[in-house]
């Protein structure tokens, strides 16, 4: 594997556990915020959007099989939220993407983009409405999860990670 | 025309890259039942539940919800044998004959703790920390000392992964205590609801939901939640019940696991269904 990728693996084994230990706490109506798309919209935003849509599905798997959850649910919406995230990216534009609050909009986004599509392939009931799911399993998610981005736009370094 | 192909992948290489990762993540997602994704499931989920088990441990010195077990056991016995004797009271009070009436509050049950929950809208899920090696199976019930919660889904040695009753794929037979009502009983994202239950049929608020004799996954008798609210459809000939369970769901935290061995061919079946 490429040594890119490793930095970002090391911080998502400690995000994962909080993720699926901490999170559950802090969940409200079981809306809860993906703190692994957040670290995946920041790597992708810092290193383009071929580098983030691997990354995506990468620790997508890694999440699924470590959650108890389908295997592949993650990794599919991860790699196509990762993908979308990386329209984002700009050489030039690094700085202002994510030390600005324009990340939490672009979190807010994706985010929900990617609850919304997990929701659509984990999901075998064909009851949910699509109102449900964009409204319930997107937006709430993706809004939830835009706020973990705000210690990002408040502490980043200037300098590279 | 090899130099245009060549360019032309490269121009959208992005794509293309999307298109294949997509289709092998859809393809991995259909291939979740084969015994090659459950083992793979079993490594990553037994090493890394030991870490959330962990960190588990120091959160809860903070949450204040250590010791008491013996307690909750007890208490998750007396519910289960309260909700038997409600139903012994309902069934002479209709002068019926309690054939076949299974005695759920003999089975063991295994006390066990959350060490991890997957929070979604439609796939709750728990890590809990017994497995294979306190005898725990696939498809055995889980309570805690309210009611039902779940259904044991996925087993390794230490661990295994339930099914919460917030789970869109679980369906679950139940009852109504008071009148026999039968019905299955769904997550519609927001709510459990039981839906197509014919107005003729007497249903009130408050009402107890149970497990029903129906079901080969659960034991009869199990208390599930109670009626919260009926809504007419359309036709007016048919409600919709919305359930609110006993059993805190999110909050959940310790757990039973009733050491039942149902018919291995039902149960092959019913769990096929909930797939």
């Amino acid at each position: 594997m490429n040594i890119q990728y490793i930095k970002p693996i090391l911080f998502f084994i400690p995000l994962a556990v909080i993720q699926l230990v901490i999170v559950p706490l802090i969940s409200i109506s079981n809306i809860a915020p993906n703190l692994v798309f957040v670290l995946i919209a920041y790597f992708t935003l810092r290193r383009g959007q071929i580098y983030g849509t691997i990354l995506g599905f990468i620790l997508g798997f890694l999440l699924d099989i470590i959650s108890g959850g389908l295997i592949g649910a993650y990794m599919f919406s991860f790699t196509i939220s990762a993908f979308i995230v990386g329209y984002f990216y700009g050489e030039n534009k690094i700085d202002i993407n994510v030390s600005t609050y324009f990340l939490l909009f672009i979190l807010f986004i994706c985010g929900s983009i990617n609850s919304f599509l997990f929701a659509v392939v984990s999901s075998s009931n064909s009851n949910l409405s699509l109102f449900f799911m964009i409204l319930e399993e997107g937006i709430l998610h993706g809004f939830y999860t835009a706020l973990f981005g705000l210690p990002i736009v408040i502490f980043h370094p200037k300098e590279g990670i | 025309m090899r130099k245009f192909l060549r360019r032309f992948v490269s121009d959208y290489k992005e794509y293309f890259q999307l298109i294949i990762l997509s289709i092998i993540s859809l393809s991995i997602l259909a291939q979740n039942e084969k015994p090659a994704a459950k083992h793979l499931k079993s490594i990553a989920l037994g090493n890394f539940a030991l870490l959330n088990e962990i960190t588990n441990s120091f959160v809860s010195i903070f949450k204040g919800d250590e010791s008491r077990d013996d307690l909750r056991n007890e208490n998750a016995h007396l519910m289960l044998e309260l909700n038997r004797l409600q139903k012994y009271r309902a069934e002479n009070e209709e002068l019926r004959s309690m054939i076949a009436f299974k005695d759920t509050s003999t089975y063991p049950l295994i006390p066990a703790k959350i060490i991890s929950k997957l929070i979604t809208k439609t796939q709750g899920n728990y890590i809990v920390n017994k497995g294979s090696n306190y005898e725990i199976r696939k498809g055995m019930p889980v309570i805690n000392d309210k009611g039902l919660v779940g259904l044991i889904m996925d087993v390794t040695e230490n661990y295994s992964v339930v099914q919460n009753l917030y789970n869109s794929n679980l369906s679950i037979a139940v009852t109504l205590q008071r009148t026999n009502v039968d019905g299955i009983l769904n997550y519609d994202g927001n709510n459990l609801i039981i839906k197509d239950i014919p107005t003729t049929y007497d249903v009130q608020i408050g009402d107890v939901i149970e497990t029903s004799d129906f079901s080969s996954l659960f034991p009869p008798s199990i208390p599930v939640g109670k009626v919260l609210k009926k809504e007419l459809n359309v036709l007016g000939l048919l409600h919709t019940i919305t359930v609110m369970p006993f059993a805190d769901i999110s909050a959940a935290n310790n757990l039973f696991i009733i050491k039942i061995i149902p018919s291995k061919q039902i149960n092959q079946l019913e769990m096929n269904l909930i797939k």
